[in-house]
């Protein structure tokens, strides 16, 4: 090993930013910068309590949270970059990384950054540490993981670290509060300080190229990037923004001479040079591991290994897995069905009564007692229904991904994903649509890659969750008697081969460019999820769903209210009191009947239930109901008088032919726009343009399966 | 020769990693590097492999363990 020092320290130097424009005279910005899996986020969460907001940085696709992290001596925003193995940038989460702590010319940069280190693994931490440091931007290192590090063994001498590195470091426990005093000093001294951490001395070779490469690097450019990281990015042939390819060809050139020297034949392209770069940079943090950190012991196997023994093995990994996928979709069905029946329930009953009663006391007029009771109260009373759901799913995301599970579940059934171009991970929102798509959908967050989720989000709709097996059962019970089992079963069946099928449409057309990644996942040890972190996490989720969707789905219930209490063309009765069928709601469903006449089922009854079942398909029966002046039938499976009036209207519209038009009727119903809410979820996940992107495509599907079901139903039955 | 032969238990030394420069660039951020010393601690469906590396347990797929050029460790 050579004597050269660890690091070059660059006391002398002033600090990069103190006299550039762009740095506001407001709150200090800290930003969280850190593998992933590794405790930033709750770390994050720990410091900024309730104080945060999530949203895209501005200008860019990436998800980042902010927040306050109030200190006696002031306020500082605090921003948690998305998790990253290195400043190269692949995504573009880590190129948002990568420009704000290197290109001056952005906005909003850090003054400080807290490097949030794993130290039960730390050289592969160090690696991002090196190159962090290279671009001079001030650190405070935030060791986390001490407590499972120190049960392996693993003792870090922390004086002697933050003495190499030319940086304080600080170990912290964020979930117990530990070492966030210490922290908070740091980082304020860190602030008042600006002194930019030791340079990480890559070896010999590597230091006198990249002098040589110093050299000549245009000056516009070092007034933009740090002189050391621009160096070092130009030897490993990144292109840079602003500096000229030729500058870049050059550092490469000065760089040949490094793989000259290779004994093997193994380095030849100069591509490979970054692959010496990073040779040294890991050998930078084995040096300083061998200087900074003590072991005791040899713990080879340790209790983790021998749990992912048994979860990731070639027999019991696949069982395990649907295993635990059989609890998600239990969890999300069952428990949250009495929960959600109870809600809304209290919003028909209760809430409504007493509305009711206050507004006859106010004698208020019938349109706004209209408005409020089947408009407001109706629509909050929708998406409140959907709150436990969606709080049980957030909780069991928490869950799973913070135990550590997740990742484990993704390298599982990841063969079986790829068939239709999408990770393991996909599995879970998949599978929870079953019993309901809006949790679904925003299970997607477990993708880290942006067009995964874009897929994934478009699939879920094809998925049949349970409010359409309640139409499903109530048609198939008045059309098929005693093989309605078999019909409703044939529903889950095309629904999975709608899923495989879209798919392999969308990965042939839209989502052409998504190359096949190979798998390599960190598994992170296993840890006993805590209270406070999955309750911070699940109500930050639910508050952020409750943001987004509630106006939609309000407008939406409104809207259908208004258009069923507003007479048509001068019909009978006023506002509110003319019967469905003369009402707006009912000309409307006579509008689009036509359209699917050729699905064997063009009449104005069907239509007005796959109107309402655009809001909800739990609406769909009573629709039904109300459009042969019926009620709601008391036992939903059983359809009483409803059956022979549905006969009917199925054995004229289709000409005789009813069986093929009522199933192309179930499967329109199973392929187009689930409900309002999963639309409002869409649009949170998704954004508004794939959303409606998305609708027209099921529309689109849905209409071409019905009317090719019934055509060529047609000619056999 | 490739991991992608290797038995659950063996130790091995990475030699070169081979495939695209993303792909590599991604395994070397998680520290297969030349030298590194890894052992196989575990063999999932179709051909994937969990590895030790260092304190650090990766999954990887058939493909990858293709791409990691390998030889026995001597240690």
């Amino acid at each position: 090993m050579s004597e050269r020092p660890l690091t070059r320290l660059v006391l002398e130097k002033p600090c990069c930013d103190a006299d550039l424009p762009g740095v506001d005279e407001g709150h200090a910005r800290v930003a969280l910068v850190g593998n992933p899996n590794v405790g930033k986020s709750t770390l994050f969460n720990v410091l900024t309590g309730a104080r945060q907001r999530v949203g895209n940085w501005p200008g860019k696709t990436v998800s980042v949270a902010r927040g306050t992290w109030r200190t006696p001596a002031g306020e500082m925003t605090l921003i948690d970059l998305p998790g990253t193995y290195s400043l190269l940038p692949d995504s573009p989460d880590e190129a948002l990384t990568r420009d704000l702590l290197v290109d001056r010319g952005m906005d909003d940069r850090p003054d400080v950054v807290v490097l949030t280190l794993d130290c039960s693994n730390l050289a592969r931490n160090l690696y991002l540490l090196a190159q962090v440091m290279e671009t001079g931007v001030p650190i405070v290192v935030a060791l986390t993981m001490v407590d499972i590090a120190e049960s392996r063994g693993i003792r870090v001498d922390v004086g002697r670290f933050a003495e190499l590195i030319g940086a304080p470091v600080v170990p912290v426990v964020p979930r117990q509060n530990r070492g966030l005093d210490a922290l908070r000093d740091a980082v304020e001294g860190a602030l008042a300080a600006r002194r930019p951490p030791g340079e990480p001395d890559l070896g010999e070779d590597v230091e006198a190229v990249l002098a040589e490469v110093t050299a000549f690097l245009p000056a516009d450019a070092l007034l933009r990037y740090p002189e050391r990281w621009l160096a070092t990015a130009l030897l490993t042939g990144e292109t840079v923004p602003g500096v000229p390819d030729e500058t870049g060809a050059r550092a490469r050139a000065a760089g040949a001479g490094l793989l000259a020297g290779d004994d093997t034949d193994d380095l030849d392209d100069l591509d490979d040079l970054e692959i010496v770069v990073a040779e040294q940079r890991y050998a930078w943090a084995h040096r300083l591991i061998a200087e900074t950190v003590h072991r005791k012991g040899d713990v080879r196997a340790t209790v983790s290994d021998r749990v992912d023994r048994a979860l990731t093995s070639r027999w019991a990994g696949l069982p395990i897995f649907f295993l635990v996928m059989w609890g998600v979709f239990i969890l999300t069905t069952k428990i949250a069905a009495p929960l959600q029946t109870g809600l809304q329930d209290l919003i028909d009953g209760p809430v409504s009564t007493g509305a009711a009663h206050a507004l006859r006391g106010m004698s208020a007029p019938a349109w706004l007692s209209g408005l409020v009771l089947n408009g407001i109260i109706a629509g909050v009373g929708q998406l409140l229904s959907f709150v436990p759901l969606m709080a049980i799913m957030f909780v069991l995301l928490s869950v799973l991904e913070d135990s550590g599970y997740m990742a484990r579940a993704a390298f599982v059934v990841d063969r079986l994903m790829r068939l239709i171009g999408l990770p393991g991970r996909a599995f879970l929102p998949l599978v929870v649509g079953f019993g309901c798509n809006v949790p679904a959908l925003a299970g997607t967050r477990i993708l880290s890659d942006r067009r995964h989720r874009l897929l994934t989000g478009l699939l879920i709709p094809f998925v049949s969750c349970s409010a359409r097996l309640t139409v499903y059962v109530l048609v198939a019970g008045v059309f098929f008697g005693s093989q309605a089992g078999t019909v409703v079963f044939a529903m889950y069946v095309l629904s999975i081969v709608l899923v495989v099928g879209m798919g392999l449409l969308l990965r042939g057309t839209l989502f052409r460019g998504m190359s096949y990644e190979p798998l390599v996942l960190d598994l992170p040890p296993y840890r006993l999820p805590t209270l406070r972190v999955i309750g911070t996490q699940t109500w930050q989720k639910l508050w952020a769903f409750l943001r987004t969707a509630s106006g939609l789905i309000v407008a939406t219930v409104t809207a259908v209210w208004l258009l069923a209490s507003v007479p048509a063309g001068g019909g009978q009765g006023g506002f509110g009191r003319t019967p469905i069928e003369h009402s707006l709601f009912g000309s409307t469903a006579r509008v689009v009947a036509p359209a699917f006449e050729p699905a064997g089922f063009g009449d104005w009854h069907p239509s007005a239930a796959l109107i309402t079942g655009f809001v909800a398909k739990e609406a769909v029966v009573s629709t039904v109901a109300q459009t042969y002046s019926m009620g709601k039938p008391a036992d939903e499976h059983r359809a009483g008088s409803l059956g022979p009036a549905l006969r009917q209207t199925f054995e004229r519209t289709s000409h005789g032919h009813k069986i093929p038009a009522v199933l192309a009727f179930m499967v329109f119903l199973l392929a187009y726009t689930p409900c309002m809410t999963t639309v409002a979820a869409q649009r949170a996940e998704l954004g508004g343009r794939m959303t409606l992107f998305g609708i027209g495509m099921q529309l689109v599907v849905a209409w071409l399966l019905a009317v090719a079901v019934f055509q060529i139903g047609a000619m056999f039955l | 020769m490739t991991l992608r032969g290797c038995a659950v238990g063996s130790r091995l030394e990475v030699c070169r990693v081979t495939g695209g420069r993303r792909h590599r660039r991604r395994l070397i951020e998680l520290g297969f590097v030349r030298g590194a010393v890894l052992s196989v601690i575990g063999r999932g469906t179709m051909g994937g492999l969990v590895l030790a590396l260092g304190d650090s347990r990766i999954a990887v797929d058939s493909f990858t363990a293709e791409t990691l050029l390998v030889k026995p460790a001597h240690v």
